[in-house]
């Protein structure tokens, strides 16, 4: 989809400074109509999502608009409620909540996934990522050290290299 | 036996590699062993050693790097005296063919040794270490004498106290012996294995002479302890050295351990939180049983025994904040030790999960409590409102058990639970019975169940040492010196079984309450994330949840109400 998006716009380029006497024919644009773009943006996997978010302005705003990552952690789940929402927002947001939890919950369950399973991996990313924003509030811990300085972070775990 | 075996030794080809071919019979090696010695002088030296004036086949290159580390351990765990005579009694042939040198030098030197070895170690491993066993491939043939389970080390699950030789491969021929079977070359003679049922006997010989207060011996022992040790690898050498320093401690009195100062052991706790899923599992079953109790409650109240960091509670008001029918008001109340320094680190924890509750929009009311001990909670002080008007659970995680080290205490505060009337109290302990009179039986449970714990953190898919790890181990080590070294009021170390707790639970008073398949789902669903999924095992036992390594339970969950009025 980026290729097609250079090649028309080299095209149209070129057209102008070749064929100014041709009649602009209206032409599909895909970035005058964000409502499509973000239809097709919904349909894409994590990895993709980002690659997109890197072809254009547009584009990076549009990646980075939370009903598409929402799409993606409740894909094959049932719709969440609206409750969800506000609280994955408040707590970062659901890029976040994809990347940082949702994502890795589902590789390394990957070998035991089964349909039913998929709601439950989304509450266990849910608490998870609920520990990991506790753990990233204050600023300072009671012992005056910033918090991150080489503090343990609850979601390590999901790091480590599944041992197959 | 040993007359044969020195005799195959000269008759085969020159030196002793080609009798361990020739005698083994397998096919891996019976190339080598008739090739030996047509191809000695016609094989490919190695250039770097042949210049330092060693000859060995490149091909025999790692073998001969085993057999020296195989000579080096086996000189390491050598009692006094016993290498002496390598020096004085046996002749060397040809020591620049270093690969029938230290064939030689290896079957030198356990001739004499295990015969010591064997009146006082039994070994419950068969085929591995005697010289008898060599001519005989694969078989079964053990000795008469087989071990109780006491000393059976294939009792503790995973590879701590019976770890396997990484680097030895066992060829396919092995089918009939046992799989921790060191190799099937039966070159190996004294093994990690060995020590390592050394180093456990010798722990509990010296266990046995502390009880009897036979001080002198245990110090003798308390040492050779920290060589045999040293020989080790990995958990069962960190484990031994956690129970070494603890037996050191008793026998020269050093007790109680420096009190660290509070906020040091919520650091080494948090990392402990972050290793292994221990901490994790116990939080996620005990906020479901939680959860479930407070069904649709409109107001809500938690007492946590021992709040330390609070990590348990922002995924119980995420899932409190996702309810239904909306979240209810929810208030908590933090029991913690004092702090040497007068911060007041309740309130810290407090004010963050007020933060948090505000993020995600639940009414949120903190309290904590300061309390040497949880008997100097009345619960008048807690401000408990009728359950008619707020729900109460009561949350306690690693914190009853401390309360057996003095009389009485745990009855009031049982009784002090039963007048606040919760609708559910969440107890996770330790399961393993650290709380016998009997020296020697609480050591011995000890060692197994840290063995085990040890284990799973080595096991927990961490590639390298990480500073976590060594937390965790830290944390560890704090509580088996505990257990080990205190004795009295400062042996807060008491854990017991789930068995224990059952009874003592029904005589106060208290039904069980059952954790549901939910709970069960979440604590699978969690372990299969952590990288070492093959060895955490969830257990459901008639209502309550036990995460164990591999066999061996080691916490436990349960929940209670109170038993309905007769």
């Amino acid at each position: 989809m980026a290729q097609n998006h250079h090649r028309g716009c080299h095209r149209r380029n070129h057209q102008e400074t070749v064929g100014e006497t041709e009649e602009k024919r209206s032409k599909f644009f895909i970035n005058d109509h964000a409502d499509i773009l973000i239809e097709i943006l919904k349909r894409l996997d994590g990895r993709s999502l980002c690659v997109a978010a890197s072809v254009c302005r547009l584009w990076c705003a549009i990646a980075r608009n939370n009903s598409l990552w929402e799409n993606l952690c409740f894909r094959n789940v049932s719709p969440p409620t609206s409750s969800v929402r506000s609280v994955v927002l408040a707590l970062g947001g659901y890029k976040r909540l994809y990347v940082g939890c949702v994502r890795p919950v589902r590789s390394l369950l990957g070998r035991v996934r089964r349909a039913s399973m998929a709601r439950d991996e989304v509450q266990l990313s849910l608490s998870l990522f609920c520990v990991d924003y506790y753990e990233r509030l204050g600023g300072r811990n009671s012992n005056g050290r910033l918090v991150g300085e080489s503090s343990p972070s609850s979601l390590m775990f999901l790091c480590k290299p599944v041992n197959v | 036996m040993k007359r044969e075996h020195q005799q195959i030794c000269g008759a085969a080809a020159a030196g002793g590699y080609g009798s361990s071919s020739g005698s083994k019979g397998e096919s891996s090696s019976t190339n080598k062993g008739k090739l030996w010695g047509e191809d000695r002088d016609s094989g490919d030296m190695d250039e770097l050693l042949g210049v330092l004036g060693y000859k060995v086949r490149s091909s025999d290159m790692a073998d001969v790097a085993k057999k020296l580390e195989q000579l080096e351990m086996v000189m390491g765990t050598a009692q006094e005296g016993g290498i002496s005579h390598l020096a004085s009694d046996t002749v060397h042939y040809n020591p620049s063919d270093l690969s029938s040198w230290v064939q030689s030098m290896l079957t030198e030197f356990n001739s004499p040794a295990t015969s010591n070895l064997d009146p006082v170690f039994p070994n419950s491993d068969s085929n591995s270490a005697k010289p008898r066993q060599q001519q005989i491939v694969g078989s079964n043939q053990s000795q008469v004498y087989n071990d109780d389970s006491e000393y059976d080390l294939r009792a503790i699950p995973g590879v701590a106290a019976y770890p396997q030789p990484k680097r030895i491969k066992t060829s396919g021929n092995d089918s009939s012996s046992s799989p921790t079977e060191s190799s099937a070359r039966p070159v190996v003679l004294v093994d990690l294995q060995e020590a390592g049922v050394q180093l456990v006997h010798t722990l509990m010989a010296c266990a046995e002479a502390v009880q009897q207060e036979n001080l002198k011996l245990a110090d003798a022992l308390v040492k050779h302890i920290g060589l045999l040790a040293a020989s080790q690898a990995g958990a069962m050498r960190k484990v031994a050295t956690c129970f070494a320093e603890a037996l050191a401690r008793r026998i020269y009195g050093v007790y109680p351990q420096d009190s660290l100062h509070p906020s040091y052991t919520d650091v080494l706790q948090m990392h402990f939180y972050e290793t292994c899923p221990y901490l994790k599992f116990a939080h996620f079953t005990a906020n479901q049983a939680i959860l479930e109790a407070f069904a649709t409650a409109k107001k809500v109240h938690v007492i946590d025994f021992g709040l330390k960091q609070g990590m348990q509670w922002p995924a119980l008001m995420q899932a409190l904040a996702l309810r239904p029918d909306g979240p209810p008001a929810f208030r908590l109340t933090g029991i913690g030790p004092p702090q040497p320094d007068n911060t007041d680190a309740l309130q810290q924890v407090g004010w963050k999960l007020a933060q948090l509750a505000e993020t995600i929009g639940v009414e949120f009311e903190f309290r904590g409590f300061i309390a040497n001990s949880l008997a100097d909670i009345e619960p008048d002080m807690l401000g408990i409102r009728p359950p008619e008007v707020e729900t109460l659970a009561v949350n306690s995680i690693f914190e009853l058990h401390r309360l057996f080290a003095q009389p009485g205490v745990i009855e009031k505060v049982l009784c002090s639970i039963k007048t606040m009337k919760p609708k559910i109290l969440t107890i996770v302990e330790e399961e393993a019975n650290h709380n016998s009179p009997v020296f020697v039986d609480r050591f011995n449970e000890a060692l197994h169940y840290y063995s085990s714990f040890f284990d799973s953190l080595e096991g927990s898919g961490v590639a390298t040492p990480s500073q976590d790890l060594v937390m965790s181990e830290l944390y560890l080590g704090r509580q088996i010196c505990n257990v080990v070294a205190c004795e009295g009021v400062e042996r807060v170390e008491r854990h017991e079984t789930l068995a224990q707790w059952r009874t003592r639970m029904e005589t106060s008073g208290f039904s069980p309450v059952h954790l549901g398949s939910n709970a069960y789902k979440q604590a699978s669903m969690l372990l299969a994330l952590f990288a070492g999924v093959d060895g955490y095992r969830v257990e459901e036992n008639d209502g309550c949840l036990m995460l164990g390594w591999h066999t061996r339970p080691l916490i436990a969950t349960s929940a209670w109400q109170l038993a309905t009025a007769e």
